[in-house]
């Protein structure tokens, strides 16, 4: 065994506090970079890793069974540019029913005897595949509360088919599947191809990919096809709503983690600075010297770094499949091999070069010079401002404690930019977390709708004027609003318009601009819609229903996310179909007033209408808020790692300071308090800094949100720091700094005197 | 001046003659005794020197005396506060009422000047900061070294360095002073210097308690000597002054 090895290992073992500190900061560190990285790279390409993993059609390409015969189809699979093909599968268009008091629904169904075919690997997440007959899967996004029980359901011809399992495509090839067997009963007209091509990247390789395979086939014989470069246009705009913010919690992690490893690092150097210079005393070269030291630093910084990577891969899974879950499904993703291999790398080397740059001051310093390092008075820094705190009225103790960062401004200025970034992280989470809240809670208008009630099977027994009557009626109700839903045909625009008619007041939507419609003819709609139907207030456009056509004039702009209806009043109604009765009502329940005695209320009043509360978190914005709450604390805890590591550092440097503190009277909470002053003046700088600095980010991520999903977010859901909002995130810079400094503060005022002065 | 006839108004001293009483005091460090059975008494306006080689246990006495360090068993009453029963706190405020100390390496603090160094061991009772410098001045100038009040420890001669140590010691009108090896660092007109002091003071009544291996230290300040062995007290002698 060499003296480098021996002189390290024994380094190691002599300096446990030490050891574990940069254990814990370079193994949670790892972890924050492997969780950034990896949000980073998902930034970049979720759906890409879903769609290659499940093997995802570039093209869904639906055929005549007539014109198109099996032979063709199967030779198409072989043209020039296909890499991989599935089917034919027999599809139809079935009408079922899933539940007896659901509407029938139309659904393209397909048979499939095996989901892992060489394309579209379809994701079984509950239940099983169709073994045979009688058998049905039902395709649904994966969801993290799946149902609990299988049911049957009815096909048009009044059979019924069991539900065996719930299996997610990508590829959005079908509604359903069957066995193939069961698709012959069906008889379908429709045959199915799945291709992959070996270019795919653009509209252009698609189509000559479709022409490829469609060559020679008679006219007609291609009845429609679906390319993935739309699917995937589509799923951006989903995960575009989470790029902004995962973005900016990699970068801070990342940022942070940087900060804290050059400040363990740096620190550790120069408190062995005595170490380095007995060694030298006995005999060991320079480099040697810087040997030990390397090794000393880096026995667990590997040890760590590889914990923390297979940590950070466990926690980054986690988090982007809450994030991504309802998108691609679970276990739709993996760390990609980079992120993994960055930071095994990564972090060690970045280390290594930390403690080599800090060392090659001690390589310089002769044995003498670095052996009274520790106990020569050295020249103090940031004097004045010392001497002017020993003046002022704070207790001693505090004024000590504000001045000590003073003493070492680079290891503090890393500390700060640490807490900066903790508090920014967390105004970006407060900022993001009540926007996203405001918005939904807008976009579902949860303060004006808190029960929708809608006729059960059978229809209602009372009429529709009664109806809205009782329901007002009902002890709890503040509001009742009748609404009726028709799928009319846009005349001019790209498909047909979801009409939603209401009778009463606004219904609880938040008007952008502009004013809710109040007379026939006058419409409200999305800004998306504006946006992709070039219009403005003002403007017209013309509706047609069964009972004919009405030109409608938009005289208002409201909030809305997902869905674009045209809201439009009770006269419209009357005008486009006349006598139509509501089919449904929206309840906004008085403060206090118990929705599940409300919805009681209204089964016994009309045992012909369905109520159910509207309260149901969406998926994606619990997605939103783990995300947002694993990253801060995670960012939380890594700056107060850093402010822990800096007062282990500033405890060990002023081991002598403080029993001389100790020996003329200093109590332990007198040093208690002198340390945690000293870290929360930091943390209240850095508070100081990061809140405005969250602030940018927030607006930043949440104009990027909006951006991506095309909507508009009003200015008063923006500005939600108000006064006490921005007083406590001050305050957070200074308990993530007190907390930080906590633990090794209470260490230190239980420092031996006798054994700390000892140490000159 | 210095204050030392009026610790009993500052530190409530009891009408004890005896400022310390060791008794059949032991302490332990893993296997190692570093006193065994030590007794010894001093009596208020003494100076008493502790002798011995290195490692006798001369710095432990010391440290039992200051409160720093808990015997394993026998016990330390000093003042007649017996400080095995004091709590951590309890013992800082009785240092820092009762004890005024002074090591050999001085243990300024490097980022304060002098006049902030003596001044903080006031400032830690509560003394306002200006009231607090007033006396750290007066201290200064009686120590001869009130001009280098606004100088940094780095910037200071040993001796120097040495009587701030000792003002600083002496902020809080002590009861007892201890001094281990108060010239140990210094050259030897520095170290006169100091040993003047120290003589001085203990003429205007101080009580000292000297950990010392310099026996001109011993036989120029202390009226008593004891001396040290193997943790034991191996021998006392009173002893005139020289000049």
């Amino acid at each position: 065994m060499s003296a480098v090895w021996r002189a390290a290992r024994a380094a190691v073992r002599r300096r446990r506090l030490q050891t574990t500190v940069i254990g814990i900061v370079v193994g949670l560190s790892s972890m924050l970079i492997v969780v950034g990285l990896a949000l980073v790279g998902a930034t970049f390409g979720p759906f890409d890793q879903a769609y290659t993993q499940q093997q995802g059609a570039h093209l869904v390409a639906s055929f005549d069974g007539g014109k198109a015969t099996g032979a063709a189809l199967a030779d198409s699979a072989h043209r020039s540019g296909v890499s991989a093909a599935a089917g034919p599968f027999g599809q139809a268009t079935v009408e079922m029913t899933i539940a007896p008091d659901q509407p029938r629904m139309v659904m393209t169904v397909v048979g499939r005897d095996r989901p892992d075919t060489a394309v579209d690997k379809v994701h079984v997440w509950q239940g099983r595949w169709v073994a045979g007959p009688g058998e049905i899967v039902i395709d649904a996004e994966p969801t993290a509360d799946p149902p609990s029980r299988l049911d049957t359901v009815t096909l048009g011809d009044g059979r019924t088919v069991k539900v065996v399992g719930f299996a997610y495509t990508v590829s959005h090839s079908a509604q359903a599947w069957v066995s193939s067997e069961e698709m012959r009963a069906l008889r379908p007209t429709t045959q199915q191809m799945l291709y992959r091509f070996t270019a795919a990247a653009t509209a252009a390789e698609i189509s000559a990919g479709q022409a490829a395979v469609t060559a020679g086939m008679p006219a007609g014989a291609l009845l429609g096809t679906q390319s993935y470069l739309t699917l995937r246009a589509n799923a951006e705009l989903s995960a575009g709503i989470f790029v902004p913010f995962l973005m900016i919690f990699g970068c801070f992690g990342l940022v942070v983690a940087v900060l804290i490893v050059a400040n363990v690092i740096s620190g550790a150097v120069v408190a062995g600075l005595r170490h380095i210079g007995v060694l030298k005393a006995l005999g060991f070269t320079p480099n040697q010297v810087m040997a030990v030291y390397l090794t000393m630093v880096l026995l667990p910084t590997v040890a760590a770094a590889v914990l923390g990577t297979i940590l950070g891969n466990v926690l980054a899974m986690t988090v982007l499949s809450s994030a991504f879950f309802e998108s691609y499904g679970a276990g739709a993703f993996h760390v990609a091999p980079w992120v993994t291999i960055t930071a095994l790398l990564g972090v060690p080397v970045l280390v290594g070069l930390t403690a080599l740059l800090s060392s090659v001051r001690a390589r310089r310093l002769s044995a003498v010079e670095a052996i009274s390092a520790g106990s020569a008075p050295r020249r103090g820094r940031g004097l004045l401002v010392q001497r002017w705190l020993g003046g002022t009225r704070l207790p001693r103790a505090v004024s000590l404690g504000v001045g000590l960062p003073l003493a070492r401004p680079a290891r503090s200025a890393l500390t700060s930019a640490a807490v900066l970034l903790g508090v920014a992280g967390v105004t970006v989470a407060i900022g993001l977390s009540g926007s996203v809240t405001a918005y939904v809670d807008a976009d579902t208008r949860a303060d004006a709708v808190q029960v929708e009630v809608r006729p059960a099977r059978g229809g209602p027994t009372l009429g529709d004027q009664a109806d809205e009557s009782m329901l007002r009626a009902l002890p709890g109700a503040e509001r009742v609003v009748a609404r009726k839903e028709l799928t009319m045909r846009w005349i001019g625009g790209p498909g047909p318009a979801e009409v939603r008619f209401y009778r009463g007041s606004d219904a609880g939507y938040e008007m952008l601009k502009g004013r809710w419609p109040t007379a026939a003819g006058e419409v409200a709609v999305s800004s998306r819609f504006l946006t992709q139907s070039g219009l403005a207030l003002g403007g017209t456009f013309t509706l047609e229903g069964d009972g004919g056509r009405l030109p409608v004039r938009v005289v208002g702009e409201v909030l809305m996310g997902a869905a674009e209806p045209v809201l439009a009043n009770w006269a419209t109604l009357t005008r486009m179909a006349p006598g139509s009765r509501a089919d449904a009502y929206e309840v906004k329940l008085a403060a206090g007033a118990d929705d599940s005695a409300y919805v009681a209320a209204v089964t016994a009043g009309d045992p012909g209408l369905r109520a159910r509360p509207t309260r149901v978190p969406g998926s994606v914005i619990a997605a939103i808020y783990s995300t947002i709450t694993v990253l801060t604390l995670l960012l939380g805890a890594v700056a107060a790692l850093g402010v822990f590591n800096t007062v282990v550092l500033n405890v060990r440097e002023r081991r002598r300071d403080l029993g001389t503190l100790k020996s003329i009277g200093m109590t332990p909470r007198q040093v208690v308090l002198m340390m945690v002053t000293s870290m929360a003046a930091l943390g209240l700088a850095g508070g100081l800094a990061g809140i405005p600095i969250g602030v940018v980010f927030q607006r930043y991520a949440m104009n990027a949100i909006a951006h991506a999903a095309q909507i508009v977010i009003p200015d008063h859901m923006l500005d939600l720091y108000s006064a006490p909002i921005v007083v406590l995130l001050v305050l957070a810079g200074a308990v993530i700094a007190a907390a930080g400094a906590f633990l090794p503060s209470r260490s230190a005022a239980r420092l031996t005197i006798a054994d700390a002065l000892r140490t000159e | 001046m210095y204050g030392g006839r009026r610790p009993c108004t500052l530190c409530g001293m009891t009408e004890d003659k005896n400022v310390v009483r060791l008794q059949d005091v032991r302490k332990e460090y893993g296997d190692t005794t570093a006193l065994d059975g030590v007794n010894l008494e001093i009596r208020a306006g003494e100076a008493v020197a502790v002798m011995g080689p290195s490692g006798c246990g001369k710095s432990t006495l010391l440290n039992m005396v200051a409160g720093l360090d808990r015997p394993t068993s026998g016990t330390v009453v000093v003042q007649g506060e017996d400080l095995g029963e004091l709590n951590e706190t309890r013992r800082a405020l009785f240092r820092r009422h009762r004890i005024g100390m002074v090591f050999q390496f001085f243990n300024l603090l490097d980022d304060l000047p002098a006049l902030d160094n003596v001044a903080l061991a006031a400032q830690l009772v509560g003394t306002p900061a200006r009231q607090a410098r007033a006396r750290a001045l007066e201290l200064l100038g009686e120590l001869g070294v009130a001009d280098r009040r606004n100088l940094y420890p780095a910037t200071l001669s040993g001796g120097e360095r040495q009587r701030v140590a000792v003002a600083r010691a002496l902020m809080n009108r002590p009861a007892l002073l201890l001094a281990d090896e108060p010239t140990g660092a210094l050259d030897s007109r520095s170290g006169e210097q100091v040993m003047d002091l120290l003589l001085d003071l203990n003429q205007i009544g101080q009580t000292l308690l000297i950990v010392t291996h310099d026996q001109r230290l011993a036989d120029r300040c202390a009226s008593r000597v004891v001396e040290l062995a193997d943790g034991r007290v191996i021998r006392e002698r009173a002893l005139e002054r020289t000049a």
